[in-house]
């Protein structure tokens, strides 16, 4: 049974921040969707800025630096400095000088390049305090081998985690769905690095691909195509190329898949059958394909909770056209209203994703003004608090698709803006907004986890016309 | 005839016979008519004209029919695979998607061994996670439109494409009015419809 917990109780309009200059004021967006309050709540803290100087090394260090400062531009935690003055670099740290400079943080960085292979040895300073932070040595494969740009990433990553305690994102990868170039009736799945490099096909079924997901261990993708006549799920093994059916034999048509974190089971909604709804499957064992108790047969697009003890849906239990995001417990049970649902008000709320590290969900919400246009925007709900905060990323264009970074701070989603279409990836501490492909019509975007090798190099040419990846 | 002609020609056949020794008489002349095998023969002839005209009419009706026959099964099985249409967000039937699934409804009747597979699809507006909802809700309510009246749910199975086969392109209602719809494929019996 359904909780009708109320947990969108109006919050006094003084917290509402409106810090984006959107021309929506907050009274306008509390009536857009009544009785919640909506609000922009970027925060303006400080960015600390880092200072990186050049690294040594060979010929082809200043791209290794290039790699890791646009990482760090990117993870949004820090100012990248730019034209560094040429006497505080060199031999030795002179904090006092870099504090003098208006560094919070400086990176120094030397390749050893040996018969053994490259070693990029990196020390983060902290000049607040005048000391080391942290050092670290990272082999890298030589520029242009598979896995180069990956390992660069990985120290941008640890850099993240030496400063902030946190985790970094640079080293994964997006999966989304894309029409290749003069195939109007196919749709095939992409991946891209996080920084926009290395966009590479994955599929050449020639058909309809839709809803790719990450596994946990980033090295297989789970999805929905149509090849086989009906809509299944398809599991693709990164490493070795090899790709399965899931749940073959099951009745009906198989959609949108998703990991629970130990990725030996999988949550996925089927259709057409007699009794529809979210199911789990033990893709360990490859079977045992069991209805969620308490499911209800208009529930849809499972997402699992960081430890999977929950997930988050799509549902239209309260009538096909106000779909609500829920939660229920991950092995069935009651669910629990996450999106502000009030009976006769209406609302769409839809597409949730749950943070790997965190009690927030971010999920697509239509503003009834908007819909009209087709303008749909990315809101995000913290199930933890509960306290009536939903909080509006986006206000431009149309936004859809969301899914969190492992970092559990930036979310990446597809929009259509005057800009452009295309794939985007925003901060939501502070709303800063890049573009991670441009003018491409991609949709069901999923970021994967952080990535412990660079398997798509060697795993995804099956089935790739020979000659061409 | 006259007296005078009478009598010179019975001079005649005396002098003829007259110059003559007498002789048999001579056979009649072969009769120039038809003989009475002929004539059998053309009795037998027309029977058998008049049979082919009277088949061949019988195969000329038989083919209309038969054609009509075809016309209307065809007919039919494009009645089965017409598109019928929804509004915005809606699974609802409308009117003139009822009366095209009342045409479906008799003809599904009538051929019991008929199987359908209903492919729902929706416009782009709204998240493409929720349109392959929303396209499965109209296959369903067509599908629960039938079960309705009686007929087995074995005969139907359903899948959604949501937004991703749109029938018109483009971003206007006109282009959105086309693609909210549920389409028909005959995955059984449809040659024998009409026998």
């Amino acid at each position: 049974m359904l909780t009708y917990r109320p947990r969108w109780v109006a919050a006094p309009a003084s917290l509402l921040l409106s810090t984006v200059a959107t021309g929506i004021s907050a009274q306008e967006e509390e009536t857009a969707i009544p009785g919640v309050p909506l609000g922009f709540v970027y925060e303006s803290e400080r960015v600390p800025p880092i200072a990186i100087p050049p690294i040594t090394g060979p010929e082809w260090a200043p791209q290794v630096q290039g790699i890791l400062a646009r990482d760090l531009d990117y993870s949004d935690r820090f100012f990248v400095m730019k034209s560094l003055p040429d006497g505080l670099q060199g031999e030795g740290v002179q904090y006092l000088l870099w504090d003098e400079f208006g560094a919070d943080w400086l990176l120094t960085g030397n390749i050893e390049n040996s018969a053994g292979g490259a070693v990029l040895d990196v020390e983060l300073h902290d000049i607040v305090f005048g000391s080391v932070q942290a050092r670290g040595r990272f082999p890298l494969p030589p520029p242009g081998e598979p896995g180069f740009r990956m390992a660069v990433h990985r120290v941008s990553d640890a850099v993240v985690e030496w400063a902030t305690g946190d985790p970094g994102m640079a080293a994964s990868r997006i999966t989304f769905a894309m029409k290749p170039f003069g195939n109007p009736d196919s749709q095939e799945l992409y991946i891209v690095d996080s920084d926009g490099e290395g966009l590479q096909r994955l599929t050449w079924d020639d058909d309809l691909a839709i809803s790719p997901a990450w596994s946990p261990g980033g090295d297989r993708i789970a999805y929905t195509s149509y090849k086989s006549d009906l809509p299944k799920i398809y599991e693709l093994d990164l490493v070795t190329g090899q790709e399965r059916v899931v749940d073959a034999d099951g009745a009906g048509t198989n959609f949108f898949p998703a990991y629970h974190p130990d990725g030996d089971r999988i949550a996925f909604t089927v259709m057409g059958t007699e009794a529809d709804g979210i199911y789990s499957y033990d893709l360990e064992r490859d079977c045992c394909r069991s209805r969620l108790p308490g499911a209800h047969d208009r529930d849809f697009t499972p997402t699992y909770s960081h430890d999977g003890e929950q997930i988050a849906f799509l549902s239209n239990r309260f009538g096909i056209t106000t779909p609500q995001i829920l939660t229920m417990p991950s092995s069935g049970g009651e669910a629990d209203l996450v999106s502000p649902y009030r009976f006769g008000q209406g609302g769409y709320f839809a597409d949730p994703d749950w943070s790997p590290v965190s009690s927030k969900i971010a999920f697509v919400g239509g503003i009834v003004d908007k819909r009209v246009y087709n303008e749909y925007d990315i809101f995000v709900a913290d199930t933890e608090t509960g306290d009536s905060r939903l909080v509006q990323l986006t206000s431009e264009g149309n936004n859809e698709d969301p899914s969190w970074a492992p970092d559990g701070r930036h979310i990446v989603f597809k929009s259509e803006r005057s800009v452009g279409h295309g794939i985007f990836i925003i901060d939501t501490a502070t709303g800063r907004t890049r573009t991670l492909v441009a003018n491409v019509d991609a949709k069901d975007t999923d970021w994967s986890p952080l990535l412990a090798g660079d398997w798509v190099a060697g795993g995804v040419r099956r089935g790739a016309p020979a000659g061409r990846r | 005839m006259s007296n005078s002609r009478l009598v010179l020609a019975a001079l005649a056949t005396v002098l003829v016979v007259g110059a003559c020794a007498p002789e048999p008489p001579p056979e009649p002349p072969a009769p120039t008519g038809p003989t009475a095998e002929e004539l059998e023969r053309m009795r037998q002839d027309s029977i058998r004209r008049a049979e082919e005209a009277a088949a061949a009419e019988r195969d000329r009706q038989e083919e209309l029919a038969r054609q009509r026959m075809e016309r209307a099964a065809e007919a039919a099985r494009q009645s089965l695979r017409e598109t019928v249409y929804f509004d915005y967000d809606e699974s609802a039937i409308r009117s003139d998607t009822e009366q095209r699934l009342r045409a479906k409804l008799d003809i599904l009747r009538n051929n019991p061994g008929v199987q359908l597979r209903l492919e729902g699809h929706a416009d782009e507006r709204g998240t493409s996670e929720y349109n392959i909802a929303l396209g499965n809700e109209r296959a369903e309510s067509v599908m629960q439109f039938f079960t309705g009246f009686g007929l087995d749910a074995n005969r139907f199975s359903s899948v959604s494409y949501g937004e991703e086969r749109p029938a018109a392109q483009g971003s206007t209602e006109a282009a959105w009015a086309q693609n909210r719809r549920v389409e028909f494929v005959v995955t059984a019996g449809g040659d024998d419809i009409g026998r």
